[in-house]
């Protein structure tokens, strides 16, 4: 007798999907729905008690679209998440690739080295890892950039990259710290996939005279078009939601304010920072990320077809 | 089987929703009963709702303040103890260089004389204090802020008076006026008036000075005399208004350019409250307009503080990252080391370049404090010039204030019943810390200056001070062992001069607003200014900048008044 796997008993499947859905919503749903309320109110500087329950409708939205079309610095934040999501994201899913193919290619022993040296950015407390890219970018003579640069002859006289090579500097600074965490995560990703690409194929293109290049452009590349598809994703949203190197760094004056400030940045500035602290507002600056970040996904997965990878298998098991 | 796998699940669910429910009533506190602070200052009897036939006294909720500091501290004594409370905790925040130590200890000391007074009156009752120090008041106004919520912040809030008007929008801090009122006579009416207004918002006190301060323009003595100049008399004409900041750039730059320091000025770093909100005054401008209850953009005086921030930067004179500097590793060894020949500071940094060690001596090559003689020899000191000729020099106070939490006392037994008990406690252990000696000795060792004239008296009191220099006060053993080292390097004659010096100072302060929209405004001028200096926009580009901010939030154009235009024609230096 046939059966299909699709119409197993219901309370098997929610006992199964239980965790998952408990976890899901205690930290993702209730969470959204939090802060789309929140952003419905004038709270600030944390006081629960006398601002939970006074609604000002779309005030805080009116006020952070205002502050985006006239502030020059929310302004700036827009520019500045844009450029860092999109340069990074390239860098995280090219950069895997290339590492994970550098790593197909050659002897595993080497390889397993070579990978761990990768994942150290990933590893590395965060505080410690951006206190390392302090000392190198550092605008006085104790930074490494400036002392190699400086020795060289290259430069007479320290530079500030993160504040004084405008929006360059700081915007390269965010996009390498960020990128060489990020860039570890596709090679993961990427090189368990080719381990797993069945060897017959590679060995009968190998047979019939394929080069590496070859080997890779019709063989490699497109049997990792779903891995592609999932990396892009994932670093998009990624991208859109981190802030905690740049915070370090920003923080630490490395890198400019108004230039090194992405938009999650800016949310966890408006809500924790040196000014008010208006957790109103950053709320619904969140909620804005959050449904932009839910467009962008959506377009990522429609326009690479991520519907046909989890499209049911024909056929019955 | 399925059927089985099914019994299971749902009883399992049925066990996960039974704890869940039961997790939630275990988390939430009991339900707060009501107590009405009650005015008299004897417990009045009242029957009990007990079925017994005997009637009871219960004891007191809370007792009424009279002024008199012995008599309410053995009034609230008693109460506690009537109430089965043998020990009362609280904890102590503070903020600020690392010899004002006494924002803590002042707690400390305060509770030490009060457990003695309750000893001495058979009060079984012992306060006792935890302690929570760093060194950025910014930061830790911060942290109080997201932990007062969630009753975790400290009971004591020792910070800037800046912060009283956000807090006390807020509630988070207790409004003490009808306290403040009977201890008028006794205590406070020995304050220095000028200093009550940053503590009151509207009509209303919400904190009570702990200390001040006046930011006086250092000179380097060796390095005047290394480009010609005699101080002799310049602090008179700075005080007169004749000795400007155009005087202040071209003596800075004949320092650069005949090679006597590497810089003209330096000043802090980070934000720009308070020191360089000094400019805004200087220049005849004002930044809160009491009548409208506004904060004013005094575009005239702005746009001249940045374009002489800008002037000095362009010029070399002034590092233009210096708003990124490190304070204990570039901003104070540049100044102690003689690499500048201004510096924009605060009386505190004629004590802290003692205790600290910013310089490295040439003949050890070992980092070091200075001596209070090197202090003395290589440190002129006037107040901040005026902008231009025709107005007056300045200086700017930023009175540190003892605050009480709103919940303070919170984590005592009884709270929801012995509320307004333990509130007054907290407001009399701020009384004992007022004391005119433990100001004093905060006064000395921090050199910020004293807040009550009866700590001035005991600043020229050579006894007193020859005791403390000792440490033969009557002093808590713990607050002794932890300011003898500060006292060791601070107390002594050098020093008590150098505050007596800067007293007259005060006459010529101002104060930044305590405005609920101060920190935002603060917050534009710093990011401003840091742009301006990097060269990153010009002084007319910044003024703009600061306004297209301003308007661009509505909540803060409403809280903003926009005045003047940039002048035409003004020239600097």
């Amino acid at each position: 007798m046939k059966r299909n796997v699709f119409s197993t008993n219901k309370v098997q499947l929610l006992i199964f999907l239980l965790p998952a859905f408990l976890i899901v919503l205690l930290f993702y749903i209730i969470p959204i729905i939090i802060t789309v309320y929140v952003s419905f109110t004038p709270m600030r500087n944390w006081n629960i008690d006398k601002y939970f329950n006074v609604i000002v409708g779309l005030q805080n939205y009116n006020r952070l679209f205002s502050l985006i079309t006239r502030d020059p610095v929310a302004r700036q934040v827009v520019v500045n998440t844009i450029v860092f999501v999109a340069i990074t994201l390239v860098i995280n899913v090219l950069g895997g690739l290339g590492l994970a193919l550098a790593n197909f290619f050659i002897d595993e022993r080497v390889s397993t080295g070579f990978r761990t040296l990768w994942l150290l950015p990933r590893m590395t407390p965060i505080a410690v890892y951006g206190l390392l890219w302090y000392y190198f970018f550092h605008g006085s003579n104790i930074g490494m950039l400036n002392s190699i640069a400086m020795s060289l002859g290259l430069i007479k006289k320290p530079i500030a990259w993160g504040q004084e090579v405008i929006p360059w500097g700081p915007w390269s600074i965010i996009i390498i710290v960020n990128g060489f965490v990020g860039v570890s995560f596709g090679m993961v990703i990427f090189y368990s996939a080719l381990k797993s690409i069945p060897r017959e194929l590679i060995i009968a293109a190998r047979v019939d005279g394929a080069s590496n290049w070859k080997l890779t452009t019709n063989i490699l590349i497109p049997l990792l078009r779903w891995h592609l598809l999932f990396v892009t994703t994932w670093q998009l949203l990624s991208l859109l939601t981190t802030y905690a190197h740049t915070f370090l760094l920003v923080e630490w004056g490395v890198v400019s304010r108004t230039y090194g400030q992405t938009w999650a940045l800016y949310v966890f500035n408006t809500a924790f920072g040196r000014g008010e602290q208006d957790q109103g507002l950053a709320a619904a600056a969140a909620v804005i990320l959050v449904i932009f970040g839910a467009i962008l996904g959506w377009i990522t997965v429609r326009a690479l077809g991520f519907n046909k990878m989890i499209t049911k298998p024909k056929g019955d098991i | 089987m399925a059927g089985n796998t099914t019994k299971y699940a749902i009883i399992g669910i049925i066990i996960i929703i039974i704890i869940a429910i039961g997790a939630y009533y275990a988390t939430q506190k009991p339900a707060q009963t009501t107590t009405t602070p009650t005015t008299t200052s004897s417990p009045s009897p009242t029957t009990t709702s007990s079925p017994s036939p005997t009637t009871t006294t219960a004891p007191p909720k809370t007792v009424e303040l009279t002024g008199n500091f012995n008599k309410d501290i053995i009034a609230v004594g008693k109460a506690l103890e009537a109430n089965g409370i043998s020990e009362v905790k609280f904890t102590v925040w503070a903020a600020g260089d690392p010899n004002s130590v006494m924002r803590i200890y002042g707690i400390y000391e305060a509770a030490h004389r009060i457990n003695k007074i309750w000893a001495d009156n058979g009060i079984n009752v012992k306060i006792t204090v935890n302690k929570y120090w760093i060194s950025d008041f910014n930061q830790l106004y911060q942290e109080y802020l997201s932990k007062q919520p969630l009753g975790q912040a400290g009971d004591f809030f020792v910070d800037s008076y800046v912060f009283i008007g956000s807090l006390a929008k807020e509630g988070y801090i207790l409004d003490i006026t009808p306290w403040v009122n009977k201890y008028w006579d006794s205590v406070f009416s020995d304050f220095y008036k000028p200093l009550w207004q940053g503590m009151k918002v509207g009509d209303k006190y919400y904190g009570i000075p702990q200390d001040t301060e006046a930011r006086p323009l250092y000179i380097r003595k060796d390095v005047a005399k290394c480009i010609g100049w005699d101080l002799t008399n310049v602090a008179n004409l700075v005080k007169e208004g004749k000795f400007t900041w155009k005087d202040v750039y071209e003596k800075a730059k004949e320092a650069v350019s005949k090679g006597c320091s590497e810089w003209g000025l330096i000043h802090r770093k980070g934000s720009a409250h308070p020191d360089l909100i000094q400019f805004i005054y200087a220049f005849g401008g004002k930044l809160y307009d009491p009548e409208k209850d506004k904060l004013v953009l005094d575009v005239p005086a702005v746009y001249k503080w940045l374009y002489v921030e800008w002037k000095f930067a362009q010029d070399g004179l002034l590092p233009k990252d210096i708003m990124s500097w490190d304070w204990a590793k570039q901003i104070h060894p540049t100044i102690v080391e003689g690499k500048t020949l201004f510096d924009i500071g605060g009386t505190w940094y004629w004590t802290e370049w003692q205790t600290k060690d910013y310089y490295t001596d040439p003949n050890t090559g070992e980092k070091r404090g200075l001596k209070p003689e090197e202090v003395k020899e290589w440190f002129y000191y006037t107040l901040f010039p005026a902008g231009e000729e025709g107005l007056k020099p300045v200086t700017l106070s930023q009175p540190f204030a003892w605050m009480i939490n709103s919940r303070a006392g919170e984590q005592n037994p009884k709270y929801d019943e012995l509320k307004d008990l333990y509130h007054k406690l907290a407001f009399l252990i701020v009384v004992k810390a007022s004391d005119p000696d433990i100001n004093a000795i905060h006064s000395v060792i921090s050199a910020h200056v004293p807040v009550r004239k009866k700590a001035t008296e005991l600043l020229y009191d050579k006894d007193w001070i020859n005791k403390l220099v000792n440490l033969q006060l009557d002093l808590a053993p713990e607050v002794k062992d932890n300011i003898k080292d500060i006292v060791a390097t601070t107390v002594n004659e050098i020093n008590v001069e150098f505050l007596a010096n800067v007293s007259y100072m005060l006459d010529y302060t101002h104060m930044a607003p305590n405005h609920p929209k101060y920190p935002a405004l603060a917050d534009i001028f710093a990011e401003t200014v840091d742009q301006v200096l990097r060269g990153q926009m010009t002084p007319e580009e910044a003024v703009q900048h600061i306004i297209s901010r301003i308007q661009a939030d509505p909540e803060l154009s409403q809280a903003v008044e926009i005045v003047g235009e940039i002048p035409s024609g003004w020239q600097f230096p």
